[in-house]
């Protein structure tokens, strides 16, 4: 590919190859047990290298457009059987999602045959709660973003992390092995699924590319996978997901070859043509590896646990596929020809130009706090309990860093802190993980690569805030993206991507698994192309040394002073507050990632001696919600003074400016010097007391910007959004 | 010598492990037992001290929640009669009420009829979120002894909403204070917000709430900044249970 930038060019022969994974390939972090290989990427969990966590993020997006309950649901199955099938299988401990949805208030004309974002909503949300509560895995971490761009292609990234003992992360098909389909049936549910995946979605679009999830199947294949690991009953396992039999057993028997009956295949629909069994996306298939011997003891837990399996061939170790309908032959070609066939296609991108302004946002007509007001009922910063309360996000007993926290159990965390005791089994090992998000297209649509940098910062912070390791931080990437025909599209994507390799590097994070969606795109009610802007997810996780001291968000005690790490700059680009009112200021503050890295150190070692009561980082509205939020979660008031921070800065940038690399912290009272002496040298400033009366009372020097009662600001917060 | 426990499981239990964890914890010995091993003669539910139906979907909750979990048992009804008139300990949490309730073990009756129901909540659908109750200090449950007057633990049902056919019944729980826990705010709609309800002897228990969720401080939403405190309400319902037959 080619990226046209004013007079330069440059070449890239594989993007992602290039940019993320040379990343991960020059950091070699040695706690990194496996990357871009298997299902999921793993690291290194725990002390004493017993254990690893298997991590991986996916979309599933043209399916929920078009049947949004199927579609979130068959996604949550989907990527959970990822985790199944990463290693010989790891024992999934948390799910996470990411919603991108149309506003729901938007005023833009929806074509014929498209689902109001309403519905998309309802049918999503209500989707991953049926599936991940009838699997017990807890869904603790995510977003929903709200943006017209997602009108007509709206966005459903799922998540899911699991645990795994090291010992079993390698898998090798042994030749005689015998191909064993477990879990559910195969039927004419979700034929062309990959395919659709790829494609406009009109009027022509078919339900019936859409798979039909059973959640119980899954969790039976998952009762049976643990229980049979553990026995050393098979020698590989993969998922069945795009492109059913044909890729997972293309993928298991890529060295061996493979040797498959189809009539063997344990079928929902009689009447299905041999073509399609093999590349059925029917859900909840798992294919494992099986030496002859083990079948017999296999097959009994398989019984006990009411979970049919088929014996489908065998893997012969002669390198070619055989695939056989009873006396048809349905395929026969060589394995290397399937594998190494692949065309390339030359893809052209170019830079597209941003006129950039930045005038000094004026002062909130209606006053600041009326503006914040505003901005917590903004649908990209307002409360998302109505979504969580739905989600048993609690299920394992593991999840000791709450999606909803503090004194009222409502407040936002910044980040799930899992405590895996349903796969450790250990209750007197307390160590955890963390697991946060960086979204933010708002920056991208201005800057692609800003959004690249700051999206991983914001993810990095949120873990900081929520006391984990972040030295020792693992990313996934995930890009949704419109038609990569068009070069300003992979312009985009190529800033975005080499953004992802500067943080990467900067931050000594390493990204272990991705993947990206394109053709995000439809034509709208007058027949022109609707993109959606180019989208990228960061989610990562960083381990939690000791749970009991992972942080919460919400003010714990009057009398204690109030901290804001990090330097706020100028620039009001890709804000909540321009979305209300248009400042003309698009400038996106950049991130100082150098500044940033040293400041996570120090905070750190703040947060690691205990001098810390709570943080919560800047993002979404700024630092005035940031405030609010620490306030009304811990029902504390807080009088608050900018004037450290003010560096010349206007009280909107101040308060409503979102300028990366910024947290707020409570410090213990009586711990001040201590704190102060570890970051000593770093950009933190006291800005204030929290106090016993529920008043937040934010000023500069002489100028006061506003006082509110903390609970009338949580009344316009805590909107039911669904 | 340390209690048994038989952790009764089926397709999609899902609590079954955080269970095992909280009685072994408390100084049982726990033993995961699915309902098909029973039925098939290979494991006896006499041969345990202590009996837990965890939390979960069991079935997928396919019918009503519990309810297939209850059929399957009713061919072993004699073995589980004998556990529970005997004085053993039997508790049932979430979907484990569900299947207390749907068998006709609780409310305790006679002719082990069902007379009352966990219906879907009021809301409309599953809800998780953490709850206050009120531990009913005159009732003679044995999993609730030593309890504040009030506690927090999380709920997370789809189908928590307890109803009696008729108020005799609902007159039968209260006169004899089988509501051992009720909610401050009832969530769901149960009758007198009654979260969970013991037998008589005070030995088989179901609630809908989770104790295993809130078992150590760190679990607390509310939890301060390096809480070092360790355990939490929940485990004292295990304790109890263990400190009994002990």
């Amino acid at each position: 590919m080619a990226f046209r930038d004013g007079a330069k060019t440059k070449k890239y022969r594989n993007l992602f190859k290039e940019t993320i994974v040379k990343a991960t390939r020059t950091l070699n972090r040695k706690w990194c047990l496996s990357v871009f290989t298997d299902n999921a990427g793993i690291v290194e969990f725990g002390k004493g290298g017993k254990w690893g966590l298997a991590f991986k993020a996916e979309t599933h997006n043209h399916p929920c457009a078009v049947e949004p309950y199927g579609g979130a649901e068959t996604g949550v199955g989907g990527v959970i059987r990822d985790i199944l099938g990463v290693g010989l299988g790891a024992k999934p401990v948390l799910n996470t999602d990411t919603f991108c949805f149309g506003r729901l208030d938007g005023k833009k004309r929806l074509p014929k045959n498209a689902l109001s974002p309403e519905r998309v909503m309802r049918g999503v949300v209500e989707g991953v709660r049926d599936y991940g509560n009838r699997i017990g895995i807890p869904t603790a971490a995510g977003g929903i973003y709200f943006d017209d761009g997602y009108l007509l292609n709206p966005l459903v990234y799922v998540g899911c992390a699991g645990l795994i003992p090291v010992d079993k992360i390698d898998k090798k098909v042994i030749p005689g092995d015998l191909i064993v389909s477990i879990g559910g049936r195969t039927g004419r549910d979700g034929i062309h699924g990959a395919t659709f995946s790829s494609a406009n979605i009109d009027e022509e679009t078919s339900a019936s590319a859409v798979q039909i999830g059973h959640a119980v199947n899954e969790k039976k294949a998952l009762d049976v996978l643990m229980r049979a690991r553990d026995l050393g009953l098979y020698n590989a396992v993969t998922d069945c997901g795009a492109g059913g039999f044909s890729s997972a057993i293309g993928e298991l028997g890529s060295e061996t070859g493979a040797r498959v009956r189809l009539e063997k295949a344990l079928l929902k629909d009689t009447r299905i043509e041999p073509w399609e069994i093999w590349v059925s996306e029917s859900q909840e298939r798992m294919i494992l590896s099986v030496p002859k011997g083990k079948l017999k003891k296999l097959a009994a837990i398989l019984d006990a646990e009411n979970c049919e399996y088929c014996v489908l061939g065998e893997f012969p170790g002669d390198g070619r596929l055989l695939v056989t309908h009873g006396e048809e032959r349905v395929v026969d070609l060589p394995m290397a020809f399937l594998h190494g066939g692949v065309p390339n296609f030359e893809k052209a991108a170019s830079r597209r130009r941003v006129k950039i302004s930045a005038p000094a946002p004026a002062r909130p007509t209606a006053g600041y706090g009326r503006a914040l007001k505003s901005l917590l009922a903004h649908p990209n910063v307002c409360s998302r309990h109505s979504v969580i309360t739905q989600y048993d996000h609690e299920v394992q007993g593991g999840t000791v860093g709450k999606p909803l926290q503090g004194r009222y159990g409502d407040g936002p965390g910044d980040a799930a802190v899992i405590w895996p005791q349903a796969a450790t089994l250990d209750l007197h090992d307390f160590s955890g993980f963390a697991v946060s998000h960086g979204f933010n297209p708002a920056i991208g649509r201005i800057d692609p690569y800003q959004m690249a940098l700051q999206s991983i910062d914001e993810a990095v912070r949120n873990l900081l805030a929520a006391g984990a390791d972040v030295s020792r931080t693992a990313i996934l990437d995930n890009f949704c993206a419109a038609s990569p025909r068009d070069p300003e599209v992979m312009g985009d994507l190529v800033l975005a991507a080499e953004g992802c390799h500067d943080a990467a590097m900067a931050y000594g994070a390493p990204f272990i698994s991705g993947k990206d969606s394109f053709y995000n795109q439809s034509k709208d009610a007058d027949g022109r192309e609707y993109p959606i802007p180019l989208s990228l997810l960061i989610s990562a996780t960083a381990p939690v040394e000791d749970v009991r001291r992972a942080l919460t968000i919400n003010f714990k005690e009057a009398g204690n002073p109030v901290y804001l790490a990090g330097a706020t700059a100028p620039g009001m680009g890709g804000s909540v507050y321009n979305e209300l009112r248009d400042t003309g200021n698009n400038a996106v503050a950049p991130l100082d990632m150098k500044a940033a890295v040293k400041l996570y150190a120090g905070l750190a070692r703040a947060i690691k001696a205990g001098c810390v009561a709570a943080a919560h980082d800047v993002s979404q509205g700024g630092l005035a919600v940031t405030l609010s939020e620490m306030a009304f979660s811990g029902g504390f008031g807080a009088d608050i003074d900018l004037a450290p921070a003010r560096r010349g800065l206007t009280g909107t940038e101040l308060l409503f400016g979102e300028s990366p690399a910024r947290l707020v912290l409570e410090v213990a009272k009586g711990r001040e010097a201590e704190f102060l002496r570890l970051v000593k040298g770093l950009p933190v400033a006291e800005i204030g007391y929290v106090k016993e009366e529920p008043l937040l009372c934010v000023s500069a020097g002489p100028e006061r910007f506003f006082t509110e009662d903390i609970f009338a600001l949580k009344d316009c917060w805590k909107r039911e959004l669904i | 010598m340390k209690p048994k426990v038989i952790i009764l499981r089926g397709t999609a239990t899902n609590c079954d492990i955080e269970t095992f964890n909280s009685f072994r914890y408390v100084g049982a010995e726990p033993e995961l037992v699915h309902i098909n091993q029973l039925l098939a003669g290979g494991k006896k539910a006499l041969d345990y001290d202590i009996m837990a139906f965890p939390g979960g979907f069991s079935y997928g909750d396919d019918i009503s929640a519990g309810k297939i979990y209850a059929v399957k048992m009713a061919k072993l009804s004699r073995d589980f009669e004998k556990f529970i008139k005997g004085g053993r300990p039997v508790i049932g949490i979430c979907n484990g009420f569900q299947i207390l309730v749907k068998t006709g073990f609780l409310p305790e009756n006679r002719a082990n009829k069902q007379v009352s129901t966990l219906y879907t909540n009021d809301c409309g659908h599953f809800i998780a979120k953490w709850a206050r109750l009120r531990v009913n200090k005159a009732s003679p449950c044995i999993f609730t002894k030593g309890l504040p007057d009030e506690i927090d633990l999380p709920i997370a049902h789809g189908e928590g909403k307890f109803i009696v056919e008729d108020k005799g019944e609902l007159a039968a729980i209260t006169g004899r204070n089988l509501h051992a826990l009720t909610y401050a705010e009832n969530p769901n709609g149960s009758m007198l917000g009654i979260a969970g309800i013991t037998n008589p002897a005070g030995t088989c228990f179901g609630l809908m709430p989770h104790p295993e969720r809130n078992f150590f401080a760190w679990q607390n939403p509310d939890r301060p900044a390096a809480a070092r405190e360790a355990e939490a309400a929940g485990y004292q319902f295990f304790k109890n249970a263990v400190d009994y037959v002990g």
